[in-house]
């Protein structure tokens, strides 16, 4: 029995090493200096081990304020589009209305929209009604994702039974209030799901960032870290550090999260 | 049309089962108030821009003043261009590399996760999803240090494995494809992976232990009961890796700048450059056209022929 499953287990373990080794790579290279990062033959373990790198970033760079932008912006982004999600996902596991099949494909139909296809208007028309305030426009593209609809729906089908809902209306709770009290509750796990997948797409995304933000100012991570790259003669060392750090909050986000966010994920796919 | 669940857990049907499908809604509006705002947003920051689009596609802007009303020219200039041509060619190899490359691959990893009293299968599963959490920024840099050509440590493996590590990673046009291709399948990889071993694990022993029964091997087991049973999620997997792979912009964008010689030009990264770089909108407004055709006429077609999103 286990003797037949050392190629299984090898063959995860090559796998890991693929998927990991890169970021130990990257992880080790932010701790040597600029000279090493490109030394050969490769080392591992950086020797000699410097902290530099992560000083000047600090010291010489707003890295701080890039985080802070990214953060606040994806919070922001995350909260409105899980409300939005959950409501319209509310809307279509547990009412019957005229119309419903077509707007529920009109729905499911955006998610084969390319976001390159708006990304051309979307930016004229943002900047055009002065609604370009990184504030407004950074956030608000990503707040109606077909996808956690989707996820919403399949979640509150499986395990919202009819009854309670009944039960809630008999005793007279308005319609709202059913949502608020009894299906957000129940909702937990699958919003809990969408969020962290939510927050993470907007908290690495690149090209709406890129397109929009022109005021150093108003950088989000990527960008800012981007810009440096650029900037610096693609001088590894810096910008290493800088992505080291804008990636582990995420990397630590998912890691707490996993189970829930790995189930929910796949909870709308299963069910299709 | 009714809607496929996968495998007869029962978990589906029971809500439906006792007579009491949903509900009667006592105010008719309720389901409509729930609803509008995605459709608010939708009609804002989504059916507007794609009919700004269309309009823009038939103009000629630089950014400033008016729009010059040019008809079809720029799709003519499209269908002449050797640059966008390219784009498209180069966007197919990806998504080709997405669909019949990283889907199977994913596919497999799932079927190994799978396998009953596999120890620690919670870890294994959430190491592969990691390079999905990763900013495009990192995954850049990182790529770019392992595809160096002179210092980089793919070389670096081959000379010590092979002695001879030359090649030229991201500077030979048909190595760069391949080195985009790579990072694809490091990034996506683990991310598909997660669905397929939901499904997986939705498959009712029962069956596999029928086919045991019949004395069908792994191969007939895997093609008779498992695909069948994962043609849900496969669909899904197949359809939004494909609306992945089509507008893929950041890994070309950041790792090679759609170079050498236009060979990882995107279509993504065509109509950014048509846009922001040289200030050609209706062009670039062209070109999206071209591609929300491509992408929401196959993505469409998909749909109907695999059957997903009937769940309403």
């Amino acid at each position: 029995m286990t003797r037949t499953r050392v190629p299984l287990y090898g063959a995860l373990v090559l796998l890991l090493l693929g998927f990991l080794a890169p970021l130990l790579w990257a992880l080790s290279g932010s701790f040597k200096p600029r000279g090493d990062i490109f030394g050969y033959p490769p080392k591992l373990v950086p020797d000699p081990l410097t902290l530099d790198n992560y000083r000047t970033l600090l010291t010489d760079q707003p890295f701080g304020r890039w985080f802070l932008m990214s953060t606040v912006v994806a919070v922001v982004a995350t909260t409105v589009s899980v409300f939005v999600c959950a409501l319209a996902g509310y809307g279509f596991a547990k009412f019957r209305f005229a119309g419903k099949r077509l707007l529920f494909n009109v729905m499911f139909s955006s998610l084969s929209i390319p976001f390159a296809v708006i990304l051309v208007p979307l930016f004229v028309i943002v900047v055009k009604t002065g609604l370009g305030s990184p504030w407004f426009a950074l956030i608000v593209p990503w707040v109606a994702p077909a996808f956690g609809i989707f996820m919403m729906q399949q979640y509150i089908v499986q395990s919202i039974p009819d009854s309670v809902l009944e039960a809630a209306r008999i005793d007279g709770a308005s319609e709202f209030g059913i949502f608020r009290t009894i299906v957000l509750p129940l909702l937990r796990p699958a919003l809990g799901a969408l969020a962290v997948w939510q927050f993470l797409q907007s908290y690495n995304s690149f090209l709406w960032p890129l397109v929009l933000v022109s005021d150093s100012s108003q950088y989000t991570l990527p960008l800012g870290l981007q810009t440096l790259f650029v900037s610096e003669q693609r001088q590894y060392d810096l910008v290493l550090a800088g992505a080291v750090l804008a990636v582990l909050p995420a990397v630590a986000l998912f890691v707490l999260l996993r189970k829930q966010l790995l189930e929910g994920l796949s909870t709308g796919a299963v069910k299709g | 049309m009714t809607t496929t669940v996968a495998g007869p857990s029962g978990t589906a049907r029971k809500h439906n089962a006792p007579g009491r499908e949903e509900h009667r809604p006592r105010k008719s509006w309720a389901p409509y108030l729930f609803i509008s705002p995605f459709y608010l947003l939708y009609v804002l920051f989504m059916l507007i821009p794609v009919g700004a689009s269309l309009w823009l596609s038939l103009t000629e802007w630089v950014g400033l003043g008016t729009p010059h009303w040019v008809g079809l020219r720029n799709y003519r200039l499209l269908a002449t261009d050797i640059s966008f041509h390219r784009a498209l060619g180069n966007t197919a190899v990806f998504v080709l590399v997405a669909v019949c490359v990283v889907v199977p691959l994913a596919l497999l990893i799932a079927q190994a996760l799978n396998t009953r009293g596999l120890r620690v299968r919670d870890m294994w599963r959430t190491a592969y999803f990691v390079p999905i959490v990763v900013s495009p920024i990192l995954v850049a840099l990182l790529f770019g240090l392992i595809f160096d050509r002179q210092f980089g440590l793919a070389n670096a493996v081959l000379r010590a494995l092979f002695g001879t590590g030359g090649v030229d990673w991201l500077g030979d046009p048909s190595m760069a494809k391949v080195s985009i291709a790579l990072v694809m399948l490091w990034r996506w990889t683990g991310y598909l992976t997660v669905f397929f071993l939901a499904g997986l694990q939705n498959v009712p022993r029962e069956l596999y232990e029928a086919a045991a029964l019949d004395g069908a091997g792994r191969l007939r087991t895997f093609a008779t009961v498992t695909l069948p049973a994962l043609k849900p999620v496969t669909a899904f997997v197949v359809v939004t890796s494909f609306i992945c792979a089509a507008q893929i912009f950041e890994e070309p964008y950041l790792l090679t700048g759609g170079g050498p010689a236009e060979s990882t030009l995107s279509v993504t990264m065509f109509i950014y450059r048509a846009a922001f770089q040289r200030q050609q909108f209706g062009y670039a407004a062209a070109a999206a056209v071209v591609l929300f055709v491509l992408v929401f006429g196959l993505s469409r077609l998909f749909n109907r022929l695999l059957g997903i999103g009937r769940a309403a």
